[in-house]
C-alpha cells in the first residue's frame, strides 16, 4: 500500500464536493470513492469525513436526506444545493489555477 | 455569504438530533465491517479493522458537534450555568459581592452622570464640535453685567455694538450669536395666570447658527432682529410649553412680558435649553428687547455695556487658529474705534484699552458655561471618592472569593483529576467573577436613575428652580459602567487564580494540597491593607468635606438667618412706570410690617448670602486715594428698616429712620471695614460725603457705622459695604424682601401673598423662601460632596469591615492546628485571641501609616473645596484612624473569640 498523502488543507471539502457532483452519495459511499478514484493514495480517515460533512451541510452547500441504502439499511445521503455547486466550480477553477502554477515552478527549476 | 448565514441560522434553531448523528456513524461503521466481511476477513477481524479506519468514534462525535452554528455560544451558556451552580452554592456571599458591587456601580453610575452632564456632554445642536465661544481681554472700561465664569485676560461679556460689527464683518464664522439670560427674570401673563419666567435674549440668527429645530410653528431668524425694541416676538422653551402650558396650541398668540405684547412664533424643539449650559431658560426672546425685559438697564446701543456672550460656527475648513487671527483684525480696529470717544486719552488709558486688546477664539462642543466652571472642582472630588469605592469594592470581592477560593482547592483538584485544563478553571473562575459583575452592574444601573433624582431635587433643596441636571443616564455613563464592570471582575475573578498560580499549579493540586501555596498569605495582606488604605482615605476625605460644611453653617453671618423670609418683587416688571417703582415698594414693606406674626421687614437691591454683588469703585471726601488704590465697595440700596429686620449692629452714628425720605439729605450707612480702609480711626468717618465718582446722583452723607456682616457668601470674607436708601437712588430697581418674622417663617408666607395681591393683582412675589433654605441652595456643591463624602465613608467603612471579616475569618480557621497546638502546651483563650487581634491591628496599623501621606496629598490637592479645616486638620485624621481602628478590631475580633473556643483535641485532629 502506498504511503498515504496527508490531505492539503481545504482540498476535503472539494474531494467531498465533487464526490456527490453526479448523484447523491451517503459518507461511507464517499470515503469509498475518493479513496478508489485516487487509486488508494488519497486516504482519509473516515472519522474526519464527518464533521466536514457536518459543516458543509450547516453552510448550505450541501443537502442531507434519509434515505435506503444499497444493502436496505437507513443512511443519510448527500447531495449538493445550488450554492454547493457554484462553490464546486470555482473551488475546482481555484484547484486548478494552483495545480498548474505549482507545476510550472517544479518544471521551471 | 447571506444564504450561507441564513443555512447556520436555520440549523441553529431547528438543532439536529444527537441520535441522528450516532445513527450516521453507525451506518458507517456496520457498512464498512460488511464490506470487510465480502473481502473475507473473520467477523472480528471485520469489526476491528473497521474500527481502525473509522478512528475514534467519540471524537468524531464532538467534532460533529462543535461544527454546529452557536456551538461557541453553547459553550459560554453551559459555562455560565456552571457558574451560577458555583455562587448558588454560597448564596451569602454571592449576596454580599453582588450588593457591594451594585452599590459602587451605583454611586458611580450616579455620580458619573453628573460629571458628564456638565463636563462631557456636547450641546445638543447640529455639529457641535464646530462651535465657538469668544471672550477677549483688555480693559472693559465700563459696565459689565457678568454670569460669572470670566477670569483676567478672558472676559466672556460683549457689548452689543460690538457683537454687530464683529459679526458683519468675519468670514471665518458661518454664523456669530449672542445671548445673555434675564436672571432677574420676567414676567409673563398668559391667561390672566403672570409667573416668573428666565427669559434668554437671543440673536436673531441664534437658533439658524445652532441648528436647533422649532418643535411647533417657526423659531427666530435674522430679519427678527432690526431694530431696538422693534420684535415682540417670543420663542418657548420646550418644557416650559409642555409643564407650564400643556402644550397647548400657541403659535400666534400673544403673550405679555413685563407688560409689553409679545407674539408666539413657535417651540423650540426637546431637549434644546441654550448655548450656555446651566441656563434653563423658559422663554427666548430677540436680543433687540432686552430694554423690556431688563427696564433697569439701556444696553443695546451703548459701547460701553458688556452684558452678551458669544459663539460662533467656523466655516467648513477654517480651524480656530485661523479664526482667531481673522477675527482679531476687526476686534483690534473697533476697539481703536471705541477708544477714541472714551473720556481718558492718557497713554496708560490706552494700553490697557487697545494694547492689551486680544480677541480669543476657544474651541469646544460644550460652549461656554460660568456654572460649569463652578462645579468641575466638586465633581471632580466627587468622581474621584466614587473611584476610590470601586476600587474597594473590587479589592472586597476579590478578597471575599479568595477565601471561597481557598475553601475550593479539594474542589479544583477533583476538576483536574478528571481531566480539566488550567484554562478550562481558569475560564469557569471568569465567568464566575463576569456573573456577579454583571448582576451588579445590572443592580446598580437600576437604582441610578432613582439615586440621581433624589440627589437632583436634594442639591435643588426647597427652591423650585429648574436643575440644570436631567435625571437620565447617558450612553457615556453605559460605557464607563461596562468598562468599569468588566475590568473588575477580571481583577476580583482573577484574584484566586493569581494567589493558586505557580508553575506546578497542577502538580500542587492533584496531590490535593490542604497547605496552601505561600503566595496567598502575602497577597491576602494585600487586600487587607488595600482596604483599609481605602477606607482611611475615604473616612478622611468625609471627615474634611462633614467639617467643611459644618464650618459653614456654623459661620455667622454677623445677623440671624433663621426667622427669616426673603422674596423677590420687582414692580417694573409688572408694568410699573419708573416713578411709581419706589412708592410701592414702600407700600408693600409697610404693608408687610403690619401683618401678625412678623416683627420687621426690610429690602434691598443686592440680595444676601447668595453670591449677589453690587459695587463699585467710590469717592470719599477728605481722602485722597493713593496711586494704585484701587478700592471697590459693596453698595446695596437698602430699605430705611433693612438694618433693623436683620440685626445689624450699630458702632456709631445712627441707623436710617422714618424721617430719611427720598427728598431729604441723601445719607448712607457703612459699615467697620468700609470706614477703617479710609480713616484710621473709623468713627472719624461721619459726617465726610461718599459717592460714585463722576456721578452727582450718589452722593451721600455717611451718617453711621454699622457692625460687618456677611454678604455675597458665607464663604466669602466680609466686603466694605456702603448701604443708601433706595428711595433716594439714582434709579428704580427690583428688591429682594426680608421679612422677619416671630413663629415658623413659612407660615407668614401666606399673608405675605395676600397683603402683596391686595395692593395690586400684577405684582408677583417671586421666589418666596425662607434665608437658610436660600443659603443652602447657594453651597449646594459644598452640601452636596459632604453629604456624599459621608455616605461613602460609611461605605467603605462598612466594606472594609466585611473584607476584613472574611479574610480573617479565613486565615483563622487555616490556623486552627496552630492554634490548638498553642492551647495545648498552655495558651490562654485570652492570649489567642489577642495574638490574632494583634497582626490584625499591626496589618491595620502598617496601613494607615502608608496611607496618612496619600490622604494628606489627596486633601492637599481639593483644599479650595474646604473652608475652615486645615489640609492636616489632627481632629479629622484621628477620627478617621479611630474609625478604621474600630472596624479592624471589630473584624478581627470575631474569628478570634471563635479561634480561642477551638477544642485543642479537636483542633490538633484537623487537617
Amino acid at each position: 500500500m502506498p504511503p498515504s498523502t496527508d490531505l492539503l488543507q481545504g482540498t476535503l471539502d472539494l474531494l467531498i464536493l465533487r464526490a456527490i457532483a453526479n448523484e447523491p452519495q451517503h459518507g461511507w459511499a464517499i470515503a469509498l470513492r475518493i479513496q478508489q478514484v485516487s487509486n488508494n493514495v488519497l486516504q482519509i480517515g473516515q472519522g474526519s469525513l464527518y464533521p466536514a460533512l457536518h459543516r458543509l451541510e450547516y453552510k448550505g452547500w450541501i443537502h442531507a436526506e434519509w434515505g435506503a441504502s444499497e444493502n436496505n439499511r437507513k443512511a443519510r445521503y448527500y447531495s449538493l444545493t445550488r450554492t454547493g455547486r457554484k462553490q464546486l466550480e470555482t473551488e475546482l477553477e481555484n484547484w486548478t489555477r494552483l495545480a498548474g502554477a505549482i507545476n510550472l515552478v517544479i518544471q521551471e527549476i | 455569504m447571506l444564504s450561507e448565514w441564513l443555512s447556520r441560522l436555520r440549523f441553529a434553531v431547528f438543532r439536529k438530533q444527537r441520535s441522528e448523528v450516532d445513527d450516521e456513524l453507525h451506518f458507517h461503521i456496520d457498512r464498512q465491517i460488511e464490506a470487510n466481511l465480502a473481502a473475507g476477513m473473520t467477523p472480528d477481524e471485520a469489526r476491528r479493522q473497521a474500527s481502525i479506519a473509522f478512528g475514534g468514534r467519540e471524537r468524531t462525535r464532538e467534532e460533529c458537534c462543535e461544527a454546529r452554528p452557536g456551538w461557541t455560544v453553547e459553550l459560554v451558556l453551559r459555562d455560565l450555568r456552571f457558574a451560577l451552580r458555583g455562587l448558588l452554592r454560597n448564596p451569602g456571599l454571592a449576596a454580599v459581592a453582588v450588593l457591594t458591587l451594585a452599590l459602587a456601580i451605583g454611586a458611580n453610575s450616579t455620580i458619573f452622570s453628573l460629571l458628564s452632564q456638565a463636563l462631557l456632554r456636547e450641546l445638543p445642536v447640529r455639529d457641535p464640535q464646530q462651535l465657538v465661544v469668544l471672550d477677549f481681554g483688555g480693559a472693559p472700561d465700563g459696565h459689565t453685567h457678568s454670569e460669572g465664569g470670566d477670569r483676567t485676560g478672558h472676559q466672556h461679556e460683549f457689548s452689543y455694538p460690538m457683537y454687530r460689527d464683529l459679526r458683519d464683518q468675519n468670514h471665518v464664522l458661518s454664523g456669530l450669536i449672542a445671548s445673555a439670560i434675564a436672571t432677574a427674570g420676567a414676567e409673563a401673563t398668559w391667561e390672566n395666570h403672570a409667573e416668573a419666567v428666565d427669559a434668554e435674549m437671543v440673536s436673531g440668527n441664534y437658533f439658524a447658527v445652532l441648528g436647533v429645530r422649532p418643535a411647533v410653528g417657526r423659531l427666530f431668524t435674522g430679519s427678527d432682529e432690526t431694530a431696538i425694541g422693534a420684535n415682540p416676538l417670543a420663542v418657548l422653551n420646550f418644557d416650559y410649553w409642555r409643564t407650564h402650558l400643556a402644550e397647548a396650541p400657541v403659535v400666534g398668540q400673544p403673550i405679555s412680558i413685563n407688560g409689553t405684547q409679545f407674539t408666539i412664533v413657535g417651540v423650540a424643539a426637546p431637549g434644546f435649553r441654550s448655548v450656555v449650559w446651566g441656563r434653563t431658560p423658559d422663554i427666548y426672546v430677540p436680543i433687540t428687547m432686552q430694554k423690556v425685559i431688563q427696564p433697569d438697564f439701556d444696553f443695546l446701543s451703548d459701547h460701553r455695556s458688556y452684558w452678551i456672550t458669544l459663539a460662533g460656527r467656523l466655516r467648513p475648513g477654517v480651524t480656530v487658529e485661523q479664526a482667531s487671527a481673522s477675527l482679531n483684525l476687526p476686534f483690534r480696529a473697533l476697539r481703536e474705534q471705541e477708544f477714541a470717544s472714551s473720556k481718558d486719552q492718557s497713554a496708560d488709558a490706552r494700553k490697557h484699552f487697545v494694547g492689551a486688546s486680544r480677541l480669543n477664539v476657544v474651541g469646544g462642543a460644550g460652549g461656554f458655561s460660568p456654572m460649569r466652571n463652578d462645579l468641575q472642582m466638586p465633581l471632580m472630588v466627587m468622581m474621584g471618592m466614587v473611584v476610590l469605592v470601586i476600587a474597594m469594592a473590587v479589592v472586597n470581592v476579590a478578597s471575599l472569593l479568595l477565601v471561597r477560593a481557598a475553601n475550593r482547592v479539594k474542589e479544583f483538584s477533583v476538576r483536574y483529576a478528571m481531566g480539566a485544563t488550567a484554562g478550562q478553571i481558569l475560564r469557569q473562575l471568569l465567568c464566575e467573577g463576569l456573573l456577579l459583575g454583571l448582576a451588579g452592574a445590572i443592580l446598580g444601573l437600576a437604582i441610578a436613575p432613582e439615586a440621581l433624582r433624589l440627589l437632583i431635587r436634594w442639591m435643588q433643596g426647597n427652591s423650585g428652580d429648574v436643575s440644570a441636571f436631567t435625571p437620565t443616564l447617558d450612553w457615556r455613563v453605559f460605557v464607563l459602567t461596562a468598562i468599569a464592570m468588566f475590568a473588575g471582575s477580571v481583577i476580583f475573578s482573577l484574584a484566586p487564580a493569581v494567589q493558586f498560580w505557580n508553575p506546578r499549579l497542577a502538580d500542587a493540586l492533584k496531590q490535593q494540597a490542604a497547605n496552601v501555596p505561600g503566595g496567598s498569605l502575602r497577597f491576602r495582606r494585600t487586600c487587607v491593607a488595600l482596604q483599609i488604605g481605602f477606607s482611611l482615605l475615604l473616612v478622611v476625605g468625609a471627615g474634611m468635606f462633614v467639617r467643611t460644611i459644618q464650618n459653614l453653617r456654623n459661620t455667622d453671618p454677623g445677623f440671624a438667618t433663621g426667622h427669616l423670609l426673603a422674596f423677590q418683587l420687582a414692580p417694573e416688571l409688572a408694568g410699573y412706570p419708573g416713578p411709581d417703582v419706589a412708592p410701592v415698594e414702600q407700600r408693600v414693606l409697610d404693608a408687610i410690617s403690619g401683618l401678625p406674626g412678623v416683627r420687621a421687614a426690610g429690602a434691598t437691591n443686592d440680595a444676601d448670602l447668595v453670591d449677589d454683588n453690587r459695587g463699585g469703585d467710590v469717592y470719599v471726601s477728605g481722602y485722597t486715594p493713593k496711586p494704585g488704590d484701587d478700592f471697590e465697595a459693596e453698595l446695596p440700596w437698602v430699605s430705611s428698616c433693612y438694618l433693623q429686620t436683620l440685626g445689624v449692629q450699630l458702632v456709631a452714628g445712627r441707623l436710617f429712620n422714618a424721617s430719611d425720605t427720598a427728598t431729604s439729605l441723601h445719607v448712607a450707612v457703612v459699615n467697620e471695614s468700609f470706614a477703617r480702609h479710609f480713616f484710621a480711626n473709623p468713627t472719624d468717618i461721619l459726617g465726610h460725603h461718599f459717592g460714585r465718582p463722576n456721578r452727582k446722583g450718589t452722593d451721600a452723607v455717611v451718617v453711621g457705622i454699622v457692625r460687618d456682616v456677611k454678604h455675597t457668601s458665607l464663604r466669602d470674607p466680609v466686603l466694605p459695604t456702603s448701604y443708601t436708601l433706595f428711595q433716594q437712588a439714582e434709579r428704580p430697581t427690583g428688591l429682594v424682601f426680608y421679612v422677619r418674622t416671630w413663629q415658623a417663617p413659612d407660615a407668614a408666607a401666606n399673608g405675605i401673598r395676600a397683603a402683596v395681591a391686595h395692593i395690586d393683582t400684577r405684582l408677583i412675589v417671586n421666589d418666596l423662601s425662607t434665608m437658610n433654605d436660600r443659603i443652602d441652595l447657594d453651597i449646594f456643591p459644598e452640601r452636596t460632596i459632604a453629604l456624599l463624602s459621608a455616605i461613602f465613608g460609611m461605605v467603605a467603612a462598612l466594606l472594609a469591615g466585611i473584607g476584613l471579616y472574611g479574610i480573617l475569618a479565613y486565615s483563622t480557621a487555616q490556623r486552627t492546628r496552630e492554634i490548638g497546638i498553642r492551647m495545648a502546651l498552655g495558651a490562654q483563650r485570652g492570649s489567642v485571641v489577642s495574638l490574632i487581634l494583634r497582626e490584625t491591628l499591626v496589618l491595620a496599623g502598617a496601613a494607615v501609616v502608608a496611607t496618612i501621606p496619600i490622604a494628606l496629598v489627596a486633601t492637599w490637592a481639593v483644599r479650595s473645596q474646604l473652608y475652615g479645616v486645615s489640609v492636616t486638620d489632627p481632629m479629622v485624621y484621628a477620627a478617621g484612624i479611630l474609625v478604621i481602628a474600630l472596624v479592624a478590631a471589630l473584624a478581627g475580633f470575631i474569628p478570634a473569640r471563635r479561634a480561642s473556643a477551638i477544642d485543642p483535641c479537636r483542633a490538633l485532629r484537623t487537617e
